[in-house]
């Protein structure tokens, strides 16, 4: 391109440069937009070893009826009621403290929120109830509890 | 110019393209979108089917933190139908994992629970093979670098042909359940429990340790050997000990293959801290293994000759037509070796050759006393041989060499070696009548063993010829005595013995070292090696006037130089001699090694 | 934006026009100039631009001929740019640590998109980068490129072989292989040899008395932090002298006919006011050598690095870096071999441990420091195996090559317990 005025007689040459420069920026170019992608790619994390989301917590026989048990590792109690079992999530959605279990439902030991038994708010600056999380029986007859996908209050899953 | 940029470009853009592409296009993608539609197929209501309509490929892992380090399992990546009953009847990769009541899984209410979950335990515990690997080569452990490629499933490339035959079949897999079944008796674990026996019976624990089994120090420590080596390694250590170190001299045991199968697995299950086993059991094994160190059964029953062959004392020495080709011949021991000799001996290999490599060996005193009681037994002299070059070869060539330069099939390994007899300079310098002594009584401390009751005197004249005519040559010249006292004229004193000490570390450390035990920082380099001389037992065979012989007039064909002529006096070499006999008492002397 | 949009109500030309003409505002506002087409927009392009600035608004001719330089100076700059780049973003997925650096390399191969391409990329140009840096030092050499006004850039460039050296050593540790703890380990012994400070240097450099966890965070941050600061202040260094110095060697110039340049507009003198001490840059009164460095100077850097890219990018796809067993301390490889560029020394010191691993490196690079000082014949500069500098080609060329055959006998032909073998 540059070189046009010094060689104005050679109108082929300038043109075979042009496409030249032409197809170069398309490979630089090119490649630039595919490395952009790839260093996305790159990193997203495809594994995380923090706690997995989509956890099994046994056999439908460890809990019994009228079970309430608080799995904090994971976050979640597990309810079951007759034959049928829930799983709620133990983090307040106030500020993220682990909510305790109390005889009236749940109560945060951070700013006071309290919830039923259900997670209904019932005071406290909760703003939100306490999400269910989906369960979920495996081929291998174990309950998972599935964090990613959410549940109406009041969803049961019949053992 | 711009063409080749233009060209350059692109072959950036094509590599980035491919790179590109292959990062969409993985082999377990394909295997997890088989699995979701198979599952669909097989599913019996809509909302798994819709969930697993939902699912899109992803990298499945297992962390399992039970064991120690943290592990990481992706095997499900690819194995996806591992823990899914309906899957039972598929090909891998997509086939579930078998129930076994052997592995402890139950049978509840029609349905099979698992002891060991995939969850807690992960699969590379078991199967080993690499837990973060995504392909083949790398998870399976096909790749040569990876230490645990599946048992029995997977041979590396580099693995030794010939025993890849051996190196297969779940069998294998013993090794890592022993991990953490580490009970003697347990069912599941028929060959490690077989090979931990023969590691006692066949000896191996004389000269390896295995912390808190073993404490032998001769060959390397194989505490964390499962851990380290790969298992064809293993097989080749046992059956070829020189194929890994040329310089190895563990003796081929000429194992079988079933026995050399037990003794693998058995190895390749020793990783340093195993999972369940506290110090307390291993310390309750080593307890039980010091106590019953033979296979039940065997003691007491067994003549001393079984004895022999049970404890694969042949896989060092030679009895008859067996012979490991590292230690002396046993054939005829009963007119060798008394049975005091044998009995400290067995306790204490370095009691009467002090530098012998023999390991000491735990076997009960009865097992002791029957091996000495049967080879005092071996009274037999050999048939008389037809000339003195067959009795050499019979007699004297295993130690002393073919060629009689000290350089026969197990000179290596004894200490101090055999005398080579084509050194002129010392088989000239000698009189006849101390090399006949030799033969007839051995040469204490050493291996040499005496003769007389093996060889008649005009055997032993003939032999002496033979050697002295094949392999000196040079004809034997009339000695001439030097002039030295019969017995010290110095008095041994506390003084005496402060200047002879004073002297010897003076002058002599440098060959016959810093503890006089022969392994001064030149001794490597001197053959003969310089003498060990806290030998006490040879010591004692050599008269004062020899020693001042060899200290003031030198050994000829050795390092040893004439000392009179570096100023040394009669005085002198009366002080060192008073050291060198204080440093070896005449009591207690059967009882310790004094290395 | 929003603003933008408010302004062209003032103005004539109507919204229409204003709104189209704010890509082409913001374009040169932030590239002060067109794609030029004449000298005067050459100039300002290469001056007005902060990457370009770097470049003399003209280069001499002799700057220009690829059979001069080769591009090697070039080539080991881009291929340290590679590493910046692919060493940053390893690093998000690197922990220096010894329980997890080697499960990490792993993940490269496995779980982390690109991870092993990248992970041989950075291999691979670190190689490439002690290569080219040796063979620009070569060319240096016999071009005699490194006497006055240029001798202490020279000694720069030794600097920074030996910098290079160390960073592509202390980088060969991190993945924590078989191959890394056992080349490491050697490595270090070599240094230990050092009289007076050699053992305190090494207990210093690994932090403990063995390789261990200790060694692996100081030499993580030697790699990633310390020695890459230094390399790139000495790479600027290195750069600005080489302008200052007056630009890169070249033979002493013909005496030929004394041709006054007109410029295209000589109106100004724009921008050269003496900046360069060299003599082509001064207008009007010597034999216009020079070319304008954009496009032409310009053009051929981007070839350069076009190569350099291309070649390692081949390279990376079809070589995976090594990856060896996970470290076993009891376990030596045999026989145990340093990196290969410090396998020449290892050979040596399979001689004379002091004499091999020290006194001869050392003396090599003190003669290299003060060659530009003990050569001080101004003769031979800019031409290749100048007639008049034999002697010192001669010298230079034998340590070369018998340094590069000691590394080739290190590197293949030397077996289990460094004895000699046929690699055939």
């Amino acid at each position: 391109m540059a070189e046009a005025s010094k060689a104005p007689d050679k109108k082929e040459d300038v043109s075979r440069r042009r496409i030249f420069s032409w197809l170069a920026s398309v490979g630089l170019f090119g490649s630039a937009a595919l490395a952009a992608v790839s260093d996305w790619l790159f990193f997203k994390p495809q594994v995380t070893y923090g706690p997995s989301a989509r956890f099994a917590i046994g056999k439908p026989d460890e809990f019994p009826p009228g079970t309430r048990i608080s799995r904090d590792v994971e976050r979640v109690c597990i309810v079951r009621e007759g034959n049928r079992l829930a799983a709620i999530s133990t983090t307040c959605t106030h500020l993220g403290c682990i909510v305790g279990i109390s005889d009236t439902g749940f109560s945060c030991p951070c700013h006071g929120s309290r919830y039923d038994q259900d997670g209904t708010v019932t005071g406290g600056p909760a703003p939100k109830p306490l999400p269910w999380f989906k369960v979920t029986l495996a081929p291998n007859g174990e309950l998972e509890v599935d964090k990613n996908t959410q549940v109406n209050p009041g969803t049961y899953f019949t053992v | 110019m711009r063409l080749a940029l233009a060209i350059a470009s692109f072959v950036v853009l094509i590599v980035h393209g491919v790179v590109f592409y292959n990062q969409f296009f993985h082999r377990w993608e394909q295997h997890q979108t088989a699995y979701f539609e198979q599952a669909r197929s097989l599913s019996k209501n809509d909302a798994e089917r819709a969930e697993l309509e939902a699912r899109s490929p992803r990298v499945e892992q297992t962390i399992v933190t039970s064991f120690g380090d943290t592990h990481v399992d992706r095997c499900t990546t690819c194995h996806m139908a591992a823990d899914d009953p309906r899957f039972a009847g598929h090909a891998e990769p997509l086939k579930a994992h078998p129930y076994s009541a052997a592995m402890g899984d139950v049978q509840r209410n029609g349905r099979w629970e698992r002891r060991h979950k995939f969850s807690d335990f992960g699969c590379t515990v078991c199967h080993g093979g690499q837990g973060r690997g995504l392909e083949n080569v790398y998870s399976h452990g096909e790749d040569e670098f990876w230490p645990e490629p599946m048992l029995g499933y997977v041979t590396q490339a580099t693995w030794r042909k010939d025993f890849t035959p051996h190196l297969k079949g779940k069998e294998y897999m013993e090794a890592n359940c022993a991990q953490c079944h580490t009970a003697e008796d347990f069912a599941g674990t028929p060959h490690v429990n077989r090979g931990r026996k023969l590691f006692y019976a066949m000896n191996c624990y004389g000269c390896h340790k295995i912390d808190g089994m073993s404490e032998g120090t001769l060959g390397p420590d194989l505490t964390e050997v499962g851990h380290k080596f790969k298992i064809d390694y293993l097989w080749e250590s046992i059956v070829e000990p020189r194929a890994n170190l040329a310089t190895s001299f563990m003796p081929k045991f000429n194992l079988n293959d079933a026995d050399v199968e037990s003794l693998v697995i058995f190895l390749k299950s020793r990783r340093g801290v195993n999972f369940a086993e506290t110090t307390l059991d291993r310390y309750k094994a080593h307890i039980a293994n010091v106590a019953v160190v033979i296979p039940p059964g065997t003691a007491g029953e067994k003549a001393g000759e079984q004895l022999i062959a049970d404890r694969a004392c042949t896989a060092c020495h030679k009895l008859r037509d067996k012979d490991g080709g590292i230690a002396p011949d046993l054939s005829y021991e009963g007119l060798i070796r008394d049975n005091a000799w044998m009995m400290d001996h067995f306790k204490n290999p370095r009691s009467r050759v002090p530098d012998s490599i023999m390991p000491t060996f735990r076997f009960p005193e009865e097992d002791f006393t029957r091996i000495s009681s049967y080879l005092q037994t071996l009274k037999a002299p050999p048939p008389p041989a037809a000339t003195a070059a067959a009795a050499y070869k019979e007699l004297c060539e295993r130690c002393h060499g073919e060629k009689g330069d000290g350089n026969g099939k197990v000179a290596w390994y004894i200490d101090p070696s055999p005398r080579d007899f084509t050194k002129a300079g010392f088989m000239n310098s000698k009189p006849r009548d101390r090399f006949v002594a030799s033969i007839q009584n051995g040469v204490g401390g050493t291996s040499m063993p005496p003769w007389k009751n093996v060889l008649k005197d005009e055997q032993i004249n003939g032999v002496l010829t033979y050697v002295l005519t094949t392999f000196t040559k040079e004809p034997q010249r009339e000695v001439k005595p030097h002039k030295v006292p019969q017995q010290n004229p110095v008095a041994s004193n506390k003084e005496s013995i402060a200047r002879g000490e004073g002297i010897f570390l003076e002058r002599c450390t440098g060959c016959h070292g810093r503890k006089a035990d022969g392994k001064g920082p030149n001794s490597l380099d001197i053959l003969p090696h310089p003498r060990n001389l806290r030998n006490s037992w040879f010591v004692d065979t050599v008269p004062d006037n020899r020693l001042f012989d060899s200290i003031l007039y030198g050994v000829q064909g050795t390092a040893m130089p004439s000392w009179i002529d570096y100023g040394l006096t009669q005085e002198n070499v009366g002080d060192l001699v008073n050291f060198i006999r204080s440093i070896n008492p005449k009591t207690a002397r059967s009882q310790y090694a004094r290395n | 934006m929003s603003t933008a949009t408010q302004e062209p109500k003032t103005k004539s030309p109507g919204m229409w026009g204003a709104l189209r003409q704010i890509p082409a505002d913001i374009w040169s506002s932030v590239f002060r100039n067109p794609l030029p087409s004449n000298d005067l927009e050459r100039s300002s392009t290469s001056f007005t631009n902060f990457f370009l600035h770097i470049h003399p608004v003209k280069v001499h001719k002799n700057t220009l001929r690829p059979i001069y330089t080769l591009g090697l100076g070039l080539m080991s700059l881009f291929l340290f740019l590679i590493l910046v780049v692919t060493g940053i973003l390893l690093m998000f997925y690197y922990v220096p640590s010894t329980t997890q650096a080697y499960d990490r390399m792993l993940d490269l191969r496995g779980t982390v998109a690109f991870g092993i391409f990248l992970r041989n990329m950075h291999r691979w140009s670190a190689h490439g980068m002690v290569a080219m840096v040796f063979l620009h030092m070569c060319r240096v050499f016999l071009t005699g490129a490194y006497k006055k006004p240029r001798e202490f850039n020279w000694v720069i460039g030794v600097v920074l072989l030996l910098v290079t050296l160390f960073l592509s050593f202390t980088g060969y540790l991190l993945p924590w292989d078989q191959l890394a703890f056992w080349a490491i380990t050697v490595g270090t012994a070599i240094a230990g040899y050092a009289p007076f400070v050699g053992k305190q240097m090494q207990f210093v450099l690994l932090g403990d008395t063995t390789v261990g966890q200790e060694a692996l965070l100081r030499f993580y941050v030697l790699h990633v932090a310390v020695l890459p600061v230094v390399l790139v202040l000495l790479i600027a260094i290195h750069f600005w002298r080489i302008r200052k110095d007056g630009g890169l060697s070249r033979p002493e110039a013909a005496p030929g006919p004394l041709v006054k340049v007109r410029m295209e507009l000589q109106k100004k003198v724009y921008g050269l006011q003496g900046f360069v001490r060299g003599p082509f840059t001064k207008i009007g009164n010597v034999p216009d050598e020079s070319v304008y460095s954009w496009p032409n100077l310009l053009m051929a850097e981007l070839l350069v690095l076009v190569l350099t890219v291309s070649a390692i990018l081949v390279v990376s796809l079809l070589f995976n870096a090594p990856l060896e067993q996970p470290v076993n301390v009891m376990h030596p490889p045999n026989p145990a071999k340093a990196p290969w560029y410090f396998l020449g020394l290892q050979e040596m010191v399979s001689y004379s441990a002091f004499w091999g691993g020290i006194g001869v490196p050392t003396i090599f690079v003190l003669l290299l420091l003060a060659a530009p000082y003990i050569d001080r014949s101004p003769k031979g500069v800019g031409k290749w195996f100048a007639r008049e500098r034999l002697l010192a080609n001669t010298i230079f060329l034998t340590l070369a090559v018998v340094n590069v055959i000691f590394i080739i006998i290190g590197t293949f032909f030397r077996g289990p317990n460094w004895t000699f073998v046929s690699p055939f």
